[in-house]
């Protein structure tokens, strides 16, 4: 086919379909270069041309500490789903006919539950007198309700619950591919579980697990919904304090400083890491 | 096959693998259930296990015309989010996998780039944009902001379909004397339909879900149903919230549906 394409090259329309960009260049421009173009100046520039945002963001009061959480509560998330997703990835990957059919179905329709319900869901689950409380005093591990909601536990859990589709669907393409003649070969040669799986199998997963972890990790740093429902009033990720500032207090320039370290977080993410996670995520969605 | 599952597990290991998949699919699907059973509760809180079958929460959530109302703007919104996405999207996805230029896969990347950014940077940067073009509020200010986010699933989608089959056949069509755009009617729109279509439908769910942009750019005539949803929630948590989040469910497990049915009639797949 690359031949064949190749051959041709002389031949090929690529000038006319030039033609067709104007229109998705013009609108990413306008509403969507622009607008983050715009929340990066005024950063700088609003209400003076100064870094005095950034020197409030970074200096005393919440605004450095809640950017230090969201980034310790997003590697938190980022290892729990790893540490989840990898056995039950391993052993889907194995699957076949209804049973493989089952499992990514459950995946992608988890993936597809809007993260509002999910997130309110577990805000039942959680409340005092709700199903976990009765659940730990009925097995004797609390003698009354303990608070759950509001702390990082149920923030955590939360979002475990509605990002482990990002790290279950990558790793099961990858693990997929992996070539099962190679543990065969490795295990006739006497190779030990332990050291087949170490000098095999975990090697020819890992780009399933870059590209779960950068996925995972970035869009846990722009969660909102799920640690505002579980986590409101006490626990205060990035995302949750810009839209504050900006629709509470009316503070946009410090919203913009905020979201622009926010910004330039995700997109060094993204560059280092992002390639790998959309080959991946791109070839496991369709 | 199974010899090869079992050399590696043995029995303790097949009893260990069965109960983490049974736990995980219970964590996966357990809270979404609980919500759904309590919908049907007949108290004026949400009790489980419920203690008598009713439907009088669905009621009460029929006769609020707010929820009727959002539930509208929702779809009118998630519909012309995926006209607007199909469209953007596709053109993008034509140019980057048919132009032939190198610079033009950074400009794929440009495209991807609003999936993987927190919407919230986006919505704080749109919110002031929509102002200076009076759009603040309007149908358009959320169509335009869900097209921002929606167009990368089209664009990956199309993108796939269109390297799935061999350029060659363009090439052929325009050799033959059909012009630009017969040869987009009849030989790659065919061959892309079903990716269009998956990709319209993924836009409308995306659309259908979305709650940051709806809380900046939506105004109370054009509120959509996450927005009330989340009004209703930083509130109370009264058996209609459960009752509309099934309805939700329940639809959107339809869309899922729906695309997963044209996913295996059009194998948009490209071989591997």
């Amino acid at each position: 086919m690359a031949g064949i394409g190749r051959a041709a090259k002389p031949w090929t329309l690529g000038r006319g379909y030039l033609l067709l960009l104007p229109l998705p260049c013009g609108f990413l421009a306008v509403f969507f270069v622009w607008p983050l173009l715009r929340v990066v100046l005024r950063s700088v520039l609003d209400p003076r041309p100064n870094f005095s945002n950034y020197a409030k963001v970074l200096g005393a009061g919440p605004y450095a500490h809640i950017l230090l959480y969201t980034i310790e509560i997003a590697a938190l998330v980022t290892a729990i789903c790893l540490l989840l997703a990898y056995p039950v990835a391993a052993l889907t990957a194995r699957m076949r006919g209804g049973a493989l059919q089952v499992m990514t179905g459950l995946i992608v329709a988890s993936l597809w539950t809007s993260a509002v319900i999910r997130s309110y869901a577990w805000l039942i689950l959680f409340q005092r007198y709700g199903v976990v409380n009765q659940a730990l005093i009925a097995l004797g591990l609390a003698g009354a309700p303990v608070r759950i909601l509001q702390t990082t536990t149920a923030v955590a859990i939360g979002m475990v619950h509605v990002l482990l589709p990002f790290m279950l669907l990558p790793l099961i393409a990858t693990m997929r591919r992996i070539d099962p003649t190679l543990l065969r070969a490795g295990r006739i040669l006497g190779a030990a579980p332990v050291r087949l799986f170490l000098r095999v199998y975990l090697p020819l997963s890992l780009p399933g697990v870059n590209a779960g972890v950068a996925l995972v990790f970035i869009t846990s740093l722009g969660f909102f919904i799920t640690p505002s429902l579980l986590g409101g009033g006490r626990t205060t990720m990035a995302a949750m304090i810009i839209e504050e500032e900006a629709d509470t207090y009316l503070d946009w320039p410090l919203a913009s400083a905020i979201a622009t370290i926010l910004l330039a977080l995700t997109v060094v993410i993204y560059l280092a890491y992002g390639r790998l996670a959309r080959v991946e995520v791109t070839r496991s969605l369709r | 096959m199974m010899g090869r599952a079992d050399a590696v597990l043995g029995v303790a290991g097949r009893i260990g693998a069965a109960v983490l998949l049974a736990a995980f699919v219970l964590f996966l699907v357990a809270p979404v259930v609980v919500i759904v059973l309590m919908s049907f509760t007949d108290q004026l809180y949400l009790t489980f296990p419920p203690t008598r079958f009713a439907l009088r929460w669905y009621a009460s959530a029929w006769e609020q015309s707010r929820w009727l109302r959002a539930a509208w703007n929702s779809i009118q919104i998630g519909t012309a989010t995926a006209l607007a996405s199909v469209a953007l999207g596709t053109l993008s996805a034509l140019a980057v996998t048919r132009g032939g230029r190198r610079w033009l896969l950074p400009f794929g990347s440009l495209v991807v780039a609003p999936m993987m950014l927190p919407h919230v940077i986006i919505a704080i940067g749109l919110y002031p944009t929509m102002l200076d073009l009076g759009l603040s509020g309007s149908y358009a200010a959320v169509v335009i902001g869900h097209t921002v986010v929606a167009t990368p699933l089209v664009f990956t989608t199309v993108a796939a379909a269109l390297r799935g089959y061999d350029h060659a056949l363009e090439l052929a069509a325009r050799t033959l004397g059909a012009n630009g755009w017969r040869t987009f009617r009849f030989v790659t729109l065919p061959m892309i339909a079903g990716g269009l279509l998956i990709g319209g439908i993924f836009a409308f769910a995306v659309s259908f879900d979305e709650l940051m942009l709806a809380l900046f750019l939506a105004g109370p005539r054009t509120e959509t149903l996450p927005r009330l949803l989340w009004e209703h929630l930083a509130q109370s948590v009264t058996p209609t919230i459960a009752a509309v989040a099934t309805l939700i469910l329940a639809f959107t497990l339809l869309l899922l549906v729906a695309a997963e049915t044209l996913r295996r009639r059009k194998a948009v797949e490209p071989p591997p």
